[in-house]
């Protein structure tokens, strides 16, 4: 089975089988729910369908916590912050208290708030500071590395890289994570002495891009830092090579979501092109391994990020649930706080103060097609750290 | 050369494409009357064809022509089946069946080739780009003006030097009328529809190497499909080519004056045709 049948098979099954889920709980009054809020139709949809399988394969793997069954539902959110809401309100009312989901930052960050006030738990892998900073609170947690430690793992060492990349242009979504990121970014050009010679901000609904790049074009950059994500920022690689930038100037683009992009771009598209990631299916860690060998077992697919990304979120609250010996969620907050474990990225922490896993960021530089090894060995990881705001700058008050 | 005047060449090259995607559905309203929700669809089928034609190993050349042939042809037998039943009713039935119908088609994109998007390569002869000055413009969207130009011409003769546009032009003043001449109306219905649709499979085909293959493409067509279509006027020719031309090029310069309200834009410049000129700038009052 490839990539596309099973996301064909995910699609085809989706409903019936959150209701399957929705009724085996009701069946079994004492199950632990879980849900899974994530964009199922929309710009976003094939994030989260990818979501949903990564929860449903955690799931599934653990069977059973505390003796109890498990079940889950999908909630599509659209990716609109209202309906995200709503629907996370609906099913704390049936009982689900344990939530995984949320693949933009604007429906995290309500989603949190939501599911604080409901007394549940929320963990997520959208990118803007504010959800483990101003705006975190005692319920929300977060497993991706926010927009500040994207740029600095990202922007840093391409700095270093490519030192003639004087001139940098950005592109920007106009919403908390694209400033999240952008803010960031022009911290390291003050920092570096580099010129920001311009940016372009564009609408969350845009799709055509050759305004921007003309734009960029005529600012003469060395370097492009793209700052959208997922079909956004395809859109603006694609037409970006085609306006020629790829010849000349350095594309970088700084949240990637994963090999699912790979896969709709091509190699030819991606080649000598760098990407900033979460997450990566060839990570030398036991955890990602052990993940990879499972996807290609079951599902005959690598894990791309969205993905992984369900599924360690999870598994991080299904573990705590195991550690705290009760699926009370004040409990299992309790025991996520400070916790320490073997993750996808390696050993992982959840800093208690604001709630943030503690994990790397990858800089990735995609490889000619001539050079790939297997079909998905689109990239190469050129490095990798951590970079947090210490908790003292985030402004999280928990 | 100034950034504004790259952005209004940017602009045409984007007009002539929305030209293309919207001339159809202008025609069909101005003759049928009826409301087509699902002309973004039938551009989304002409970009997955594209696609599926280039994966079995197409000359992408070949596709530009049997591709919107092949949406029209299926087009054609929806008129047949489906739609004229729904012609004598209200606009509220046009809408309620073509959006199923444009729902269907999509779930249907996305149930055989996936919610994932795809590249379309460029055709090598038009890789890379030209150079004339400062001024960098893609070589595949300088094909896209040239051709949608010819194209236009050559639907503008269609439609105004033949006995078919004839046909059709008479039709869009009065239906009975032509059916007493003794004209086969329910044909050139069925032809219009036909050519309405190839109009925006061949915008979807021209469309996939620049923005690539995605299920949700054709949702996003439809609407500036349907405000270039107000902008220039229900059912005329030249105020699609007008109002595509138009929006491609305030979408353009905006992204240079205001780049976060590029988009917005769009709908601002429909906002204030609307107010100056209710029936748009060509249309018939």
């Amino acid at each position: 089975m490839n990539r596309r049948n099973l996301l064909k098979m995910a699609a085809l099954s989706a409903v019936p089988g959150s209701l399957w889920a929705a009724r085996s709980a009701l069946a079994q009054s004492d199950a632990i729910r879980f849900g899974c809020p994530v964009p199922m139709s929309g710009a976003f949809a094939a994030n989260g369908k990818y979501a949903d399988i990564g929860m449903k394969l955690a799931i599934q793997q653990y069977g059973t916590a505390l003796g109890r069954p498990l079940a889950y539902t999908v909630l599509d959110t659209e990716g609109k912050p209202a309906t995200a809401v709503r629907k996370v309100q609906e099913q704390s009312e049936q009982g689900t208290r344990f939530f995984a989901g949320g693949i933009l930052s604007s429906e995290s960050l309500a989603m949190g708030k939501e599911v604080e006030k409901g007394g549940g738990v929320f963990i997520t892998t959208a990118g803007a500071d504010e959800i483990t900073g101003k705006d975190c609170n005692k319920a929300a947690f977060r497993w991706s590395v926010p927009t500040f430690g994207a740029i600095e793992q990202t922007v840093r060492p391409l700095i270093e890289a490519v030192p003639k990349a004087k001139r940098w242009y950005t592109i920007t979504p106009q919403y908390v994570f694209g400033d999240g990121l952008l803010s960031a970014a022009k911290n390291i050009f003050a920092e570096k002495g580099l010129e920001h010679v311009g940016n372009s901000y564009h609408s969350l609904t845009e799709k055509e891009f050759s305004g921007y790049l003309t734009n960029a074009l005529a600012a003469k950059p060395d370097a492009l830092l793209i700052l959208n994500f997922g079909s956004q920022s395809s859109d603006t690689l694609r037409q970006a090579v085609s306006f020629g930038m790829k010849q000349n100037v350095t594309i970088l683009v700084a949240w990637a979501s994963g090999l699912e992009q790979f896969e709709a771009l091509g190699a030819d598209l991606c080649a000598d092109v760098y990407f900033g990631a979460q997450y990566w299916h060839g990570i030398d860690s036991p955890l990602n391994k052990d993940l990879v060998k499972r996807c290609q077992e079951t599902l005959k697919v690598n894990p791309n990020y969205s993905l992984a990304g369900s599924y360690i979120c999870t598994k991080i609250m299904l573990d705590a649930i195991i550690k705290s010996g009760s699926a009370d969620p004040k409990a299992v907050v309790a025991a996520m706080e400070g916790m320490k474990y073997d993750g996808l990225t390696g050993a992982e922490e959840i800093r208690a103060g604001d709630h943030q896993v503690l994990k790397n960021y990858y800089l990735l530089k995609g490889k000619p097609k001539s050079k790939m090894k297997d079909k998905d060995d689109y990239a190469d990881i050129v490095s990798s750290g951590q970079s947090f705001l210490p908790l003292a700058q985030t402004g999280c008050k928990l | 050369m100034n950034v504004y005047l790259l952005q209004v060449v940017n602009g045409i090259g984007i007009g002539m494409l929305y030209f293309l995607l919207a001339v159809g559905l202008s025609i069909i309203f101005g003759l049928l009357r009826f409301v087509n929700f699902a002309h973004g669809a039938f551009y989304l089928l002409g970009a997955y064809f594209c696609f599926q034609a280039m994966q079995w190993g197409m000359n992408f050349w070949l596709a530009l022509v049997v591709v919107p042939l092949l949406v029209a042809f299926c087009a054609w037998v929806v008129e047949k089946v489906l739609l004229r039943h729904v012609y004598a009713q209200a606009h509220e039935f046009h809408i309620l069946v073509t959006v199923g119908l444009a729902l269907v088609l999509q779930e249907g994109v996305i149930l055989i080739w996936g919610p994932l998007g795809d590249n379309v390569a460029t055709p090598e002869a038009l890789q890379g780009v030209v150079m004339w000055g400062n001024f960098i413009y893609p070589k595949y969207r300088l094909f896209v003006i040239g051709f949608t130009a010819v194209f236009a011409l050559a639907l503008w003769w269609v439609l105004e030097g033949t006995r078919l546009g004839s046909a059709v032009r008479a039709g869009s003043e009065s239906t009975e009328m032509v059916s007493l001449l003794g004209i086969n109306v329910f044909r050139i219905f069925s032809l219009v529809f036909a050519l309405g649709a190839g109009t925006a499979a061949l915008a979807g085909v021209l469309a996939a190497p620049i923005r690539g293959v995605e299920p949700f493409m054709g949702i996003e067509a439809l609407g500036i499909a349907f405000v270039i279509v107000v902008v220039g006027g229900m059912g005329s020719f030249a105020g699609a080519l007008v109002g595509g031309l138009l929006i491609g090029i305030v979408q353009s310069v905006m992204s240079t004056l205001w780049p976060e309200g590029a988009r917005l834009m769009i709908y601002v410049a429909m906002a204030a045709v609307l107010l100056l000129r209710p029936h748009g700038l060509l249309g018939r009052g």
